[in-house]
């Protein structure tokens, strides 16, 4: 198995030029690690098709057409797109249901296939009770599969970010915000450390019906999560050029913030976005909040 | 309860439905120029560009004096299901207290759905009200029959722009004189005749070019949003043929199957999977599928349009290139939005529709 390195220019060059002009930033990442891999030469590039995780959500149609995408953009990489559905109805995708049309072109043994599911699913019952316990996505990771824990960090500031794994955790995209962030001391907080049965409540109690986009979902119950929670100072919401879902939830969520008395800044990226300016305005965001909770603390000390 | 609609295509059709249950309908403006605006200005930048366009409507309509509006919603998975709760949450912060009537499929929420359709039949009987949907659909059916007419006839009309006059003509009698079942059928009688006795001069079989539109519901539909397509390809000398008319609409998305009258989804469904394996949401299936249909009914071009940056619309911008090989059909893509211009597409097209005219030249000879 090869893994693609992280996003760098290269990538994200290969990508702008094939993929569709108009397509999210991500996707054309996406396409762009597709055609790096297999300029590497690998026989299989993994592609799933990632319908739904949720019972009556689907994923954006993006993901539902990414291997139609693939496959007829590039007739002559067909044959090398491994792929298969991925329906499930809860966030544990791992079922043989699932699985077994791709392991059977490895493998013809089925007790293989269902031994592989099965310690896969340990890994990522441990990994996601990490998330729930406040490590992040790329923390949790290095802890299941490296053992490596990180420093416990403890500042006085919390930030809440909101965005897609794909988007917060790739560091070309997020120009590796989370760790800007911690620099400029504070925390920060993102959407898979809210527990589901959080994100189902924030769904039940302000949506009359809800986002059919199953990470969109996810994100916008966070939203509220953090909205909601008293120690979260401000939130962030980091989105991609040409995001289709989050040019409603972006809308829905700026406007009730100022019912919350919550600052919110959304910070949007595409492959052209300098670096520099992304840090001027965190810095700001950051320092903004640091006055406003050092002069309400003050000014109720003075109260006293 | 003064009701008014997003405007899309023979709106006769919404407003007829309103009127016939007993409600005040406003119809808002066609939109121009000043629609787009006002509807940019007070949506999210990335909203595709429909949602921003029946923003502007619905704010027109407003001033106007609407105070409920009717909109379809669904269950993705692209943005449009989502709009009317967009809508209603922007409206709401801009201070109107409109009442959003979302209508959407029963199964997920049986309260919700009853409650509008309950407010919807007002103090009419259930007797009445199925009777007002069935004439308001012999109404869908009869206008789009009419506007297959205009769409081919325009291509050749000796005097430029009598066509489109003599439609807008028809919609104005619909719109006035339409009360029952009997007014449509005779209406309908006399149109035809109207419309036939214009004069046109037809061009020999080999001459003719057909163009199919294909893409999403709104922008096809909205002949005020999409540049004026058809006419624009009608002046050019060439027929058309849209892949969505509001009656097969209704046919293949409320109707019961027992009564429908059209029912082309499942073949254009068909067509498409050899492109897609799981549907996608939007018309993205459909926009596939109808390409095939369309060349397999030896039409010479297709004109795919779509909002700029349509989720499932991008997936198939994706796939045509191919479709287009595999089928030897050729394909022009327009994506609209506010800052599309009318100009530079037209010469775009005209070399399109040279193209094809080469293509038939050369397959002529050969």
């Amino acid at each position: 198995m090869i893994e693609s390195p992280q996003t760098s220019k290269e990538i994200v060059d290969l990508g702008v030029k094939s993929a569709v002009p108009e397509l999210c930033v991500p996707v054309k990442i996406y396409v762009g690690h597709f055609l790096y891999l297999l300029q590497s030469g690998v026989d299989y590039v993994y592609v799933p098709r990632l319908i739904s995780i949720r019972k009556g959500d689907t994923f954006c149609p993006k993901f539902l057409g990414l291997p139609d995408m693939l496959s007829h953009q590039f007739p002559e990489y067909a044959d090398k797109i491994l792929t298969h559905q991925v329906n499930s109805r809860e966030e544990n995708i791992g079922t043989l249901q699932n699985y077994l049309s791709i392991g059977r072109i490895i493998t013809q043994n089925t007790q293989k296939i269902r031994q592989a599911i099965k310690s896969a699913n340990k890994k990522w019952i441990e990994f996601r009770n990490l998330c729930l316990d406040g490590y992040n996505c790329r923390e949790a990771e290095n802890k299941v599969f490296r053992g490596v824990s990180p420093k416990p960090s403890s500042h006085d500031i919390k930030i809440g970010v909101i965005g897609y794994v794909y988007n917060v955790y790739d560091n070309y995209i997020s120009m590796d915000i989370i760790n800007k962030l911690n620099k400029m001391g504070t925390d920060a907080v993102t959407f898979e450390m809210v527990s589901l049965s959080d994100t189902e409540k924030q769904l039940s109690e302000k949506l009359r019906k809800d986002i059919f986009w199953t990470f969109s979902n996810k994100i916008f119950a966070a939203g509220y999560h953090f909205f909601e929670d008293p120690s979260i100072d401000g939130v962030i919401h980091l989105t991609a050029f040409g995001c289709g879902p989050d040019s409603f939830l972006g809308k829905v969520l700026d406007l009730d913030s100022d019912d919350f008395k919550k600052p919110f800044m959304t910070v949007r990226i595409d492959e052209h976005t300098g670096e520099s300016h992304l840090v001027t305005r965190i810095e700001a965001f950051v320092d903004m909040i640091r006055r406003r909770k050092f002069k309400t603390s003050d000014s109720a000390e003075v109260g006293k | 309860m003064k009701i008014t609609f997003p405007y899309m295509g023979t709106v006769v059709i919404y407003k007829k439905l309103l009127e016939l249950l007993g409600h005040e309908a406003i119809c808002p403006p066609r939109p121009t120029r000043k629609t787009i605006d006002l509807g940019v200005k007070h949506s999210p930048e990335f909203a595709c560009f429909p949602y921003k366009a029946i923003m502007g409507s619905y704010l027109q309509a407003i001033e106007l004096g609407a105070d409920a509006i009717i909109t379809s919603g669904g269950f993705g998975p692209c943005r449009a299901g989502y709009y009317g709760e967009v809508h209603k949450k922007t409206l709401g912060k801009l201070g109107h207290n409109i009442d959003i009537m979302i209508l959407e499929s029963y199964k997920r929420n049986f309260k919700y759905f009853w409650r509008i359709v309950k407010k919807l039949k007002g103090k009419n009987s259930w007797r009445k009200v199925i009777q007002v949907f069935f004439t308001v659909y012999e109404l869908a059916h009869t206008l789009d029959a009419l506007e297959k007419i205009v769409q081919v006839r325009r291509a050749y009309e000796t005097e430029k722009g009598s066509f489109s006059r003599a439609w807008q003509k028809v919609n104005e009698r619909f719109d006035k004189e339409v009360k029952t079942k009997k007014d449509i059928h005779r209406i309908y009688k006399e149109s035809k005749e109207y419309l036939e006795s214009i004069p046109y001069k037809e061009k020999p079989e080999n001459e003719k070019i057909r163009l199919g539109i294909v893409g999403e519901i709104y922008v096809v539909m909205e002949s005020s949003i999409n540049l004026n397509i058809e006419e624009v390809l009608n002046g050019l000398g060439c027929e058309v043929e849209r892949n969505l008319y509001l009656s097969e609409w209704i046919d293949d998305n409320i109707m019961p199957k027992m009564f429908a009258r059209t029912s082309m989804q499942e073949k254009i469904l068909n067509l498409s999977r050899e492109y897609m394996e799981v549907r996608i949401g939007g018309h993205e299936n459909e926009t596939i599928g109808h390409i095939i249909d369309y060349k397999k009914r030896g039409f010479d071009g297709i004109i795919h349009i779509m909002p700029f940056a349509c989720l499932p619309e991008l997936i198939s911008q994706s796939i045509i290139p191919k479709v287009s090989k595999d089928y030897d059909i050729p394909i022009y893509t327009i994506s609209i939005d506010e800052q599309t211009a009318i100009a530079n597409h037209i010469t775009r097209i005209e070399a399109f529709i040279e193209l094809i005219k080469g293509r038939k030249g050369t397959q002529a000879l050969s």
